[in-house]
């Protein structure tokens, strides 16, 4: 109980000899001298195919995120600015999608209860349906690489990707939230519910 | 070598390529070592379903093994627990993914490096996943339906290389709009993309070829169970020299041996028609592995007999062999490494020996290159282009001058190559090369002197060898010392005049840990300034490309090149890390 409040208790006072370590700011990446840039020699072709296979991974199924339930939420009211928000439920498909989940190829104690088979289509390329941001950037690196060494024919197919890589990027609002808008769970509006169901079909 | 930075780098890749939560558990392991699904549900303090998901993904990407033990119950029955331990130098590969597919790409062809890609990016696959795979809808998968001017034939062009098409009826085919048949001129009216499906016997031929190169295996067993391991007590007591020789395995080792498919059927492509090995496969492997195609495929029935039937050739799970790659990488560090040390007809001389022992070489360590005969390696010299113009005579000098060995026990003279020792320079000029960078000349002259005679030397003799000024001379071997780049010993003084007596030495196994500590912290530090660098600059990447214009495009233009250059520096670096932990 002597020791409640804040910070100054016994032996903390000013004068005693006792003091703090001196506080100096925090520096994320201090500077020191580097060698000089031209030393070093650019490896493009590493440098893209490293982001292909980085971007492949952040949008795969095999990047799990920490998802929690809607159900222990709070039954807070839905608000405009929630939009631009995450979504706390993963849209990613479920591993036994792709992972043949038999004995053969995992330990038993962890594919006990699981789905044995697939039943969807693996979706081989989850870029396909999410932002491209990676990929748009290394297309771009791509044309303008072949833009110097004069490939024409390329070029050519390459900006058909990247164009159709911009055309799957819309945002079109609205439109393209159906998927989480739900008519039938509307918590707060059963009423309404009700009124459709009474409305007089002609 | 799992470091302590070791263990930051693997875990900041398995947390920029799976998430957190894969890196939690991951950490865990690297951490804790071999542990039981329940530790590590306590230890990581996540629900069992988590961690059950995350081992999945660790397993299916070849970053952790399990294997079953039995533990002795005492009074109650013995039972069989299964255990995970992490594979620290899988995980680091996945840092060099992309020289891997380099490798396939200067080889084989575009099909053989997208099935490498596949492999890398699920970690393991079947032949019929990676056929479905390479049929989803890829701007490769379409090909260009060339309608001709005045003539509403169609000719199919498959596109090879850029600036160069040819078409399948056997077109050559000009750049540009203009084609030669026969002849004849003709001029391209339009061109139709079709969706067309890469022909399975192609895809098939290309990955029998990854196989046959050994850039594709089976992947390894399951959950394989380890015997108990009894003490054993030595024969005869006190022989020193029986327990110097024997090298001890740990259960990590032995479970990795288990679990690995055996040699014969690593590479094994079982066709399913019924019809025996596919010819090329027994053409290629070395004649020790070739026991006859009735009696391989009698052997392999055998061996899944066990499993219920013959396991078709569609449900074997393959995956990339890390270990040839690191064995690719490592004979271009050697013939790098000659060349820069004498002269460009060595260089030729010892790939063209690598070249031509090529698939008898398994471990990576320790291993000599050969035996090769005189005029087999002079065969493998003249297929090269730098080669054609050397004579029998520069071979056998260059040959003598790199160092091989020569064995003349049998009829024809043979030379082998002792890798080893090339890799052992290259990993001592790069340490000098650091100290020199780092603390001068003077330095690198002592640090040179001490690493090379590898014994105790005192101060002042060091100084007089390496020509150093006395007082210098011990302020930079106890800069090096609180560095941890020299080893001092302090004899016990016996009298007044040897109380500053030190005796200073290089421990090269301490020391070569060390620098590579040090790599992965370089490695790491690089790694996380890139991400910083994308986050700060995360809106631009969002913008449209019409959109970067002015302020915008200069930002844009700077996170390019930024990208570039530290990305670039990584692969430079992590060339010298596998210097030091898989050559």
């Amino acid at each position: 109980m002597a020791f409640r409040g804040r910070g100054r208790g016994r032996g903390f006072g000013r004068g005693r000899g006792f003091t703090f370590a001196k506080e100096e700011p925090f520096i994320l990446f201090p500077d020191i001298t580097l060698p000089d840039i031209k030393n070093v020699e650019e490896d493009k072709t590493l440098v893209i195919w490293n982001s292909r296979l980085q971007s492949f991974w952040k949008s795969s199924l095999y990047y799990l995120e920490e998802t929690t339930s809607t159900k222990n939420e709070s039954a807070d009211i839905e608000r405009y600015s929630d939009r631009g928000k995450p979504k706390s439920k993963s849209r990613r498909d479920p591993l036994s999608d792709i992972l043949k989940m038999t004995p053969d190829l995992f330990p038993l104690e962890l594919i006990k209860g699981s789905k044995m088979g697939q039943h969807r289509k693996v979706r081989w390329n989850p870029q396909s349906d999410a932002q491209k941001l990676d990929v748009t950037f290394e297309k771009f690196q791509k044309r303008d690489e072949k833009e110097g060494m004069g490939q024409g024919e390329d070029e050519e197919e390459e900006e058909n990707e990247v164009e159709e890589a911009e055309e799957e990027f819309s945002d079109d609002g609205d439109y393209n939230q159906n998927v989480d808008f739900d008519d039938d769970e509307d918590d707060f509006n059963m009423d309404n519910e009700i009124d459709r169901d009474e409305e007089a079909i002609y | 070598m799992a470091t302590r930075y070791g263990i930051q780098l693997a875990v900041h890749l398995i947390s920029s390529h799976f998430g957190d939560l894969v890196a939690k558990v991951c950490e865990c392991l690297l951490r804790k070592g071999t542990l039981t699904l329940r530790d590590i549900i306590r230890f990581t303090e996540l629900s069992a379903q988590q961690v059950k998901n995350c081992l999945l993904v660790l397993i299916q990407h070849n970053c952790v093994q399990a294997f079953s033990t039995v533990e002795d119950g005492g009074l109650s029955e013995s039972r069989i627990i299964t255990q995970y331990m992490v594979i620290f130098n899988n995980i680091i590969h996945r840092m060099r993914f992309s020289k891997f597919i380099m490798i396939v790409s200067q080889e084989f062809d575009k099909e053989c490096e997208e099935l490498l890609e596949g492999l890398l990016q699920h970690g393991r696959l079947t032949l019929a996943q990676l056929l479905d795979r390479a049929n989803t809808d890829k701007p490769e998968g379409k090909i260009p339906v060339v309608h001709l001017g005045g003539d509403r034939s169609r000719i199919h062009v498959r596109v090879l290389k850029s600036g160069f098409h040819r078409a399948s009826c056997g077109l050559l085919c000009l750049s540009g709009n203009s084609f030669l048949m026969i002849g004849l001129s003709l001029t391209i009216k339009f061109v139709q993309f079709v969706e067309c499906c890469p022909a399975q016997d192609a895809l098939r031929e290309s990955f029998n070829r990854l196989v046959n190169a050994h850039y594709v295996e089976r992947c390894p067993a399951s959950e394989p169970l380890l015997e108990l391991k009894t003490d054993e007590a030595p024969s005869r007591r006190g022989a020193k020299s029986a327990k110097i020789a024997r090298v001890v395995e740990t259960t990590e080792q032995r479970a990795l041996k288990a679990a690995a498919p055996m040699e014969a059927k690593r590479f094994l492509v079982v066709t399913n028609t019924g019809s025996d090995i596919h010819g090329k496969n027994t053409v290629d492997m070395p004649s020790n592995e070739i026991t006859g195609e009735k009696q391989m495929k009698d052997e392999y029935m055998q061996l899944d007999g066990a499993l219920g039937g013959a396991v078709c050739e569609k449900e074997v799970v393959w995956r990339a062999n890390f270990e040839e790659f690191v064995l690719r990488l490592k004979q271009k560090v050697c013939v790098a490494s000659i060349r820069a040390q004498y002269d460009d007809g060595a260089g030729v001389v010892l790939s063209a020996m690598l070249e031509a022992t090529r698939g008898t070489e398994r471990k990576i360590r320790g291993e000599t290159s050969g035996p090769l005969s005189l005029n087999a390696i002079f065969e493998e010299v003249m297929k090269t282009e730098e080669g054609r113009t050397m004579t029998l005579e520069h071979v056998r000098s260059s040959l003598n001058q790199i160092g091989c060995k020569l064995d003349t026990a049998g009829p024809d003279q043979s030379y082998s190559i002792d890798l080893k020792n090339i890799i052992d320079t290259a990993q001592r000029d790069e340490v000098e090369l650091i100290v020199l960078k780092r603390y001068g000349k003077e330095a690198f002259r002592m640090f040179r002197l001490l690493s090379r005679t590898r014994c105790l030397a005192e101060t002042n003799k060091i100084s007089d060898t390496a020509l150093v000024d006395k007082k210098e001379a011990a302020k930079i071997l106890y800069k090096l010392w609180q560095d941890d780049n020299v080893h001092m010993v302090r004899p016990t003084a016996t009298s007044t005049s040897d109380k500053d007596l030190c005796l200073w030495t290089v421990n090269k196994d301490t020391l070569w840990k060390h620098v590579l500590d040090q790599m992965y912290h370089g490695a790491l530090n690089l790694s996380l300034r890139t991400l910083y660098e994308l986050e700060q600059e995360r809106e631009i990447l969002q913008l449209p490309r019409e959109k970067r214009i002015g302020e915008l495009g200069k930002r844009y233009e700077r996170l390019r090149r930024v990208r570039i250059l530290m990305e670039s520096s990584l692969m430079k670096l992590d060339d010298s890390i596998m210097l030091f932990n898989d050559f």
